[in-house]
């Protein structure tokens, strides 16, 4: 593949190949335009907020206030993303614990055993979920699957561990309407159909005959997927939770349509909470003046930031391996 | 491994329940897989079917024929504007994508591949919020509350997906192809286009149906952006524009029995369109073995 591509760029043709090519490097240099004038314009955009606060303050600071007066006739206004900060980790990571798991072991079976009829139509049934819209899925989880979760898993949780561990716990007598879990649980459906498909294709790389030459010694299948397939695709697989990870911190609307986008950080998982996305969507409509607006764009580009780290991981995670089809 | 010295010699002394235990072992982590693999399908299977069961008593031909100025329910506009934004969307982004796909995979120096791809992953990445609050500071001071930063913030969300799928069924057509078309004196740019884009054509086209149906979805940047609107929008972009994505959102919270049927029922076209999109390219690609 990179012969052919040494081969094109050694031609020396005349006429219009030279043109022909810059202009598929315009193509291609637009991508990379395109991605400097967002960060740029984030950059930019936020500036004003560091003026009253400091980076880090910005981000630790829990509490969101934008222009109260005081009594003394001065002006309150704080602005804080951990509160939103919190919801992204705490949605993102309930959406891992959930979908990484399932979604691991069912690539594995779709791999390793089950028949060729069932695997193709299987896979290519698990990945039609990521072609559903994320609204849709907003309006399942407001007009149905909500109302089960909190009837059912939370009720549990609540019961069984909520004495135990006051973050897990809610008022039995008034369960919340939205919850920070029930948005988690939300992302691990939506981000589940990424696990599958990426896993897939790295528990497909592994050479069958490393899994023949232990079985071929004695060992059963399992044994085989725990000792050879898994140790073999491990990086890909990490890859593959990295990935559907950063795809959870990004969601939007779906989020905001479960999350409850309550200001601070709530005492229990099973109360209402936002994200850094749903906080945006949410406000961006009543946001006016230079300081408050620098403040939205403050948070996007700490979620793009997040955003950004994760594709390099993913990137350094998967470099050993060809590639990955990250469009899904 | 964990077949110490020990554990062999028990395998030696007592062959029997050793195997059978593993045996046994091996039928519960299979069931387990198993039982993964079917959850992991189920929530398609229930969202269909209850979407499809909410939106069914509210699915018209009024409905999907008028628009909501004229006469309620009705959701004529927000289809034709999803349809149309989406279009021009990728009118722009579609070329643009394609031709920076096959320079990646074709002309580029493999340090400039590299920084492409990795451009290309980072983008993949942008939340599409972020797309959302880049077009709403941006372009919407300029533009206002339009169809136009509405296809723009799309734009931003949909060109590194046209441009890895390009560029990756770009790098599975054989060099040989290539080569053949070269040494009959073909230019390289006719190789180029004729015969190495040709023949990744279906690859192509999957990407570009992958970004429609990705665009279609979108509700956070058109909502910041489109902003929806009753009025009936045919090619109107340079104002307020209504969505599929924006009235289910909008619809969503509504009180009221019918506003909220017609999310539903609004939601199952979106997902209709969606799935059928998907099903029509994956399915080729199952069976083209290309992408």
């Amino acid at each position: 593949m990179s012969g052919a591509a040494l081969d094109f760029r050694r031609q020396r043709s005349a006429s219009s190949d030279p043109l022909f090519r810059r202009i598929l490097a315009a193509g291609a240099a637009v991508a990379g335009i395109l991605l400097l004038v967002v960060t740029g314009y984030l950059f930019a955009y936020s500036a004003p907020l560091w003026s009253i606060q400091s980076p880090i303050s910005f981000l630790t600071t829990p509490a969101w206030v934008t222009g109260i007066e005081q009594a003394d006739g001065s002006v309150l206004e704080v602005y804080g993303a951990a509160s939103a900060l919190f919801g992204t980790a705490a949605t993102s990571i309930i959406a891992v614990l959930f979908a990484a798991p399932i979604g691991i072991l069912g690539a594995i079976y779709l791999v390793e055993f089950a028949p060729r009829a069932l695997a193709v139509p299987l896979a290519f049934l698990v990945e039609l979920i990521a072609a559903i819209p994320s609204v849709v899925f907003g309006l399942w989880a407001l007009g149905d699957l909500s109302n089960r979760l909190r009837d059912s898993i939370e009720w549990w949780v609540a019961s069984s561990f909520g004495q135990i561990f006051p973050w897990l716990s809610e008022d039995p007598t008034s369960p919340a309407s939205d919850s920070i879990f029930r948005a988690g649980f939300l992302l691990a459906i939506m981000i589940l159909p990424m696990i599958v498909a990426v896993s897939r294709e790295f528990l497909r790389s592994v050479p069958i005959s490393l899994r023949e030459g232990y079985i071929g010694m004695g060992a059963t299948r399992w044994e085989a997927i725990r000792d050879v397939v898994i140790p073999t695709a491990r990086i890909g697989l990490i890859g593959a939770v990295l990935l559907a990870l950063g795809r959870a911190l990004g969601e939007t609307i779906a989020v905001t349509m479960v999350i409850g986008n309550a200001e601070g950080i709530p005492s229990s998982l099973l109360l209402p909470g936002q994200t850094i996305a749903s906080k945006i969507a949410n406000n961006i409509g009543e946001t006016s003046g230079e300081i408050p607006l620098a403040s939205m764009t403050a948070l996007a580009l700490a979620l793009f930031l997040l955003s950004f780290l994760i594709s390099l991981a993913v990137r350094i995670s998967l470099r050993r391996f060809s590639r990955v089809r990250a469009v899904s | 491994m964990k077949s110490s010295a020990v554990s062999v010699r028990e395998a030696l002394l007592q062959p029997g329940t050793h195997d059978l235990r593993r045996a046994r072992t091996d039928w519960v982590m299979q069931r387990i897989f198993q039982v993964a693999a079917f959850l992991a399908v189920l929530p398609l299977f229930v969202l269909i079917f209850y979407v499809t069961l909410r939106a069914l008593p509210w699915l018209s031909p009024a409905l999907l024929t008028n628009n909501p100025l004229d006469q309620e329910p009705g959701i004529l506009n927000a289809i034709v504007g999803s349809l149309q934004m989406t279009a021009l969307a990728l009118l722009v982004t579609g070329p643009i994508g394609i031709a920076g796909g096959v320079y990646l995979s074709e002309f580029a120096s493999s340090r400039v591949a590299t920084i492409g791809e990795f451009v290309i992953d980072i983008m993949l990445g942008i939340p599409s919020i972020v797309a959302g609050i880049f077009a709403y500071l941006v372009l919407v001071p300029i533009l206002g509350f339009s169809g136009w930063a509405a296809s723009a913030a799309l734009g931003v969300l949909t060109l590194p997906i046209v441009m890895r799928t390009t560029q990756e069924v770009m790098r599975l057509v054989p060099p040989s192809i290539r080569e053949a078309s070269l040494a009959l004196g073909v230019p390289v740019w006719r190789t180029t286009l004729l015969v190495t884009l040709r023949t990744a054509l279906p690859g192509v086209l999957t990407g570009l149906v992958l970004a429609t149906s990705r665009s279609l979805g979108e509700t956070a940047p058109l909502l910041m952006t489109a902003r929806g609107t009753n009025a009936e929008n045919f090619l109107d972009f340079g104002t307020t524009m209504n969505a599929m994505p924006i009235v289910i959102y909008q619809y969503a919270g509504a009180a009221d029995e019918r506003s909220i049927g017609q999310a539903w029922a609004t939601a199952l076209v979106l997902m209709v369109i969606a799935l059928a999109l998907n099903v029509l390219v994956r399915w080729r690609t199952i069976n083209s073995r290309v992408a």
